[in-house]
């Protein structure tokens, strides 16, 4: 149970800033996911956490103790690469209870962990199997009891279900979400999927071009993600100007009143974003606030829901329609924005009206 | 009706890669196994061209209780042994250098690697130009004060213990286990050290663990290859080895050219022996290797 803090940490490498002076307390017994796209520095982070690579400025803290000057071997912070890396010429009692060995624990305690732990991943009775002899999920299966049998400080994941099926990876998400519960251990996982970062963890940690974005527990990257670069890495990519005055944001195409308590922003030109999921279809009967025309461009029937393309003055919006519903393309519709869920995030690239759907941000070249 | 052709196509394939391995096959089976043949016939007392056909293992006993014999043998096991150990080892330490990328080491790794296509002959003249006792090294030593005549240099070469044999060995044979070593290493690249550190595992322990039986199925198999040769090598000990005792490939090729026709069939026994006890060798060193590693 340990606590970790980032002080200001940032690493370079050559003429590249792959971390910019990163801030973060992550509590003891958390889980932590560092979410973002490749080469955002997600990795490079861990990497400094273990010592593997050293951070060009700032400071690393377990329990407030800076550790840059303890060896990565007497760190505890233990790695599950994204490779399951599990050692070839070994079995997998051998490879479970590699730490042990090396911490020279005693055969006999050793032997009774390597079996506890692999009860624990749902692995028994495969002690004397090799690597190569195993599944893809009982192989990282495998890599994570080894890394939990050392009883780390830190439990560190790198993207450690990338390579597994979509099934597998849901399964192991639970396995890893439900030991790290039981034991406590505080753990950082890297994933670019937002999916899997939302679903595993206490709190996610956005990261885009070697820069913090974003800290907060998951349902705050829906509710109110600080910036279009993050709504939009959170598949949500409709944004409608105005200018703010209180709690009202004049568009072009009406009026938008929104949460009072909303405190994102000031007065002034702004943008704001409603999911599409909170998007409401209405009909003109129904008098109602925050209503606006909107003009069909695509239908397309996705099963459970229809997937609708709207353009609101010249900006494209996404909105999760019924299954059922009908429209034909240049038919015009009412909307409805509701009020609680209208989210106002800054701007962080002019192009706001040029974006379409769920891509990431450009990435910009840091100098 | 149908079953006949059929038949025969079964057969076809059935014949196809051997027919296609026959005439490379034959030619091994032919020069190699006939050489072999004739020399275990010639060993074992048949040699009809100088009237000698009654099989008898009268020359191995002859050749097995000879002092002579036994000295050079152990002579040909030693400098085999020591040079395929160190090749190894030195091997090993140069590459865990190699992969490393500093200033200059891509100048470095193709300086390590330039005794690979020198031919022996040409190492061993090198070491004579070097360490013999009017070699270039100890010329400059006496030039620098550090020796009274180039004499006062150690006999390295033409000594009884087969040190420039060894050393010519080593220069040839530490680039060769050290290529394969290093695509080794290349290939399985640092993320595997970087796992068992993060468990805990400090340099040695990294070293004694993962890399090494990572590298150990590669260095072994290249070892068998230098034991074998260096056991087997003739210009070598020939140009830098005393005369007495001579290596055993020396000692037979020496009988096998002697005038006298009656000295081939123990020559034969020699080249017999030879092949029998580097096979044995071969077969236990490994096991050894192997069980070092466990």
């Amino acid at each position: 149970m340990t606590a970790v803090s980032l002080r200001h940490i940032s690493r370079r490498f050559g003429e590249h800033l792959a971390v910019r002076d990163l801030n973060l307390d992550i509590d003891s017994g958390e889980l932590v996911a560092f979410l973002g796209p490749s080469g955002c520095g997600k990795t490079t982070t861990l990497r400094m956490i273990t010592g593997l690579i050293e951070p060009t400025s700032g400071d690393v803290l377990f329990d407030g103790e800076s550790v840059l000057s303890t060896p990565t071997e007497r760190r505890g912070a233990v790695m599950v690469f994204q490779k399951h890396l599990l050692f070839p010429t070994m079995n997998v009692a051998q490879n479970v209870g590699f730490g042990l060995k090396m911490a020279k624990v005693s055969k006999d305690e050793a032997a009774q962990r390597v079996e506890d732990i692999l009860d624990l991943v749902d692995l028994p009775g495969l002690e004397h199997r090799k690597a190569h002899e195993l599944s893809g999920g009982q192989q990282q299966r495998v890599a994570l009891a080894r890394a939990l049998v050392v009883r780390p400080k830190v439990l560190l994941l790198d993207e450690p279900l990338a390579n597994l099926d979509a099934n597998l990876r849901i399964t192991m998400r639970h396995l890893i979400r439900s030991i790290q519960k039981e034991l406590g251990i505080t753990a950082i996982f890297v994933t670019h999927d937002q999916e899997e970062a939302v679903m595993l963890a206490d709190r996610v940690a956005l990261m885009f071009d070697g820069v913090l974005q974003q800290v907060g527990a998951p349902d705050e990257f829906f509710r109110a993600p600080r910036t279009t670069g993050i709504a939009r890495f959170f598949r949500n990519g409709n944004f409608l100007r105005g200018r703010r005055q209180g709690s009202i944001v004049r568009t072009d195409v009406g009026d938008i009143e929104i949460a009072p308590g909303s405190t994102n922003g000031r007065d002034g030109p702004t943008v704001l974003t409603v999911r599409p999921e909170e998007v409401q279809l209405v009909t003109k009967d129904t008098p109602q606030d925050n209503v606006v025309p909107a003009v069909v461009t695509s239908l397309i029937y996705m099963g459970s829901h229809s997937q609708l393309t709207v353009t609101i003055g010249d900006t494209p919006w996404q909105i999760h329609a019924p299954a059922a519903f009908r429209a034909s393309n240049g038919d015009t519709i009412q909307i409805r924005l509701p009020r609680d869920h209208v989210s106002i995030v800054s701007d962080d690239d002019d192009t706001v009206a040029e974006q379409s759907g769920a891509a990431p941000p450009n990435q910009t070249t840091i100098a | 009706m149908t079953d006949a052709p059929m038949t025969v196509r079964r057969i076809r394939n059935g014949l196809k890669i051997p027919l296609m391995l026959a005439p490379a096959l034959g030619l091994v089976v032919l020069l190699f196994g006939g050489g072999i043949l004739v020399g275990l016939g010639q060993s074992l007392g048949y040699f009809p061209a100088i009237g000698l056909t009654d099989f008898t293992f009268e020359n191995y006993t002859t050749v097995l209780t000879d002092r002579n014999f036994l000295m050079s043998l152990w002579l040909t096991f030693r400098i085999a042994f020591i040079t395929t150990v160190l090749s190894s080892v030195f091997a090993i330490a140069f590459t865990l250098v190699l992969r490393e990328k500093f200033a200059g080491s891509k100048i470095t790794t193709f300086l390590f690697q330039v005794p690979l296509p020198v031919p022996h002959l040409v190492a061993a003249s090198g070491i004579i130009l070097l360490i013999t006792q009017s070699g270039l090294i100890a010329r400059i030593a006496t030039a620098a004060g550090l020796m009274e005549t180039p004499a006062d240099f150690p006999a390295l070469v033409f000594d009884k213990g087969g040190v420039a044999i060894i050393l010519s060995f080593l220069w040839k044979e530490i680039p060769f286990v050290g290529l394969v070593v290093l695509a080794i290493l290349q290939s399985v690249g640092p993320q595997y050290e970087e796992q068992a550190r993060t468990l805990g595992a400090n340099a040695r322990q990294r070293f004694r663990y993962v890399l090494l039986p990572l590298i150990m199925p590669g260095v072994m198999s290249t070892s068998i290859i230098v034991f074998a040769f260096t056991f087997a090598n003739y210009e070598i000990p020939l140009l830098l080895g005393v005369r007495f005792p001579s290596t055993l490939p020396v000692v037979a090729f020496r009988q096998y050219q002697d005038p006298d026709l009656a000295l081939r069939p123990q020559a034969m026994a020699i080249s017999i022996v030879l092949a029998v006890v580097a096979m044995l060798l071969l077969i236990a060193y490994r096991r050894l290797a192997k069980a070092a590693v466990k």
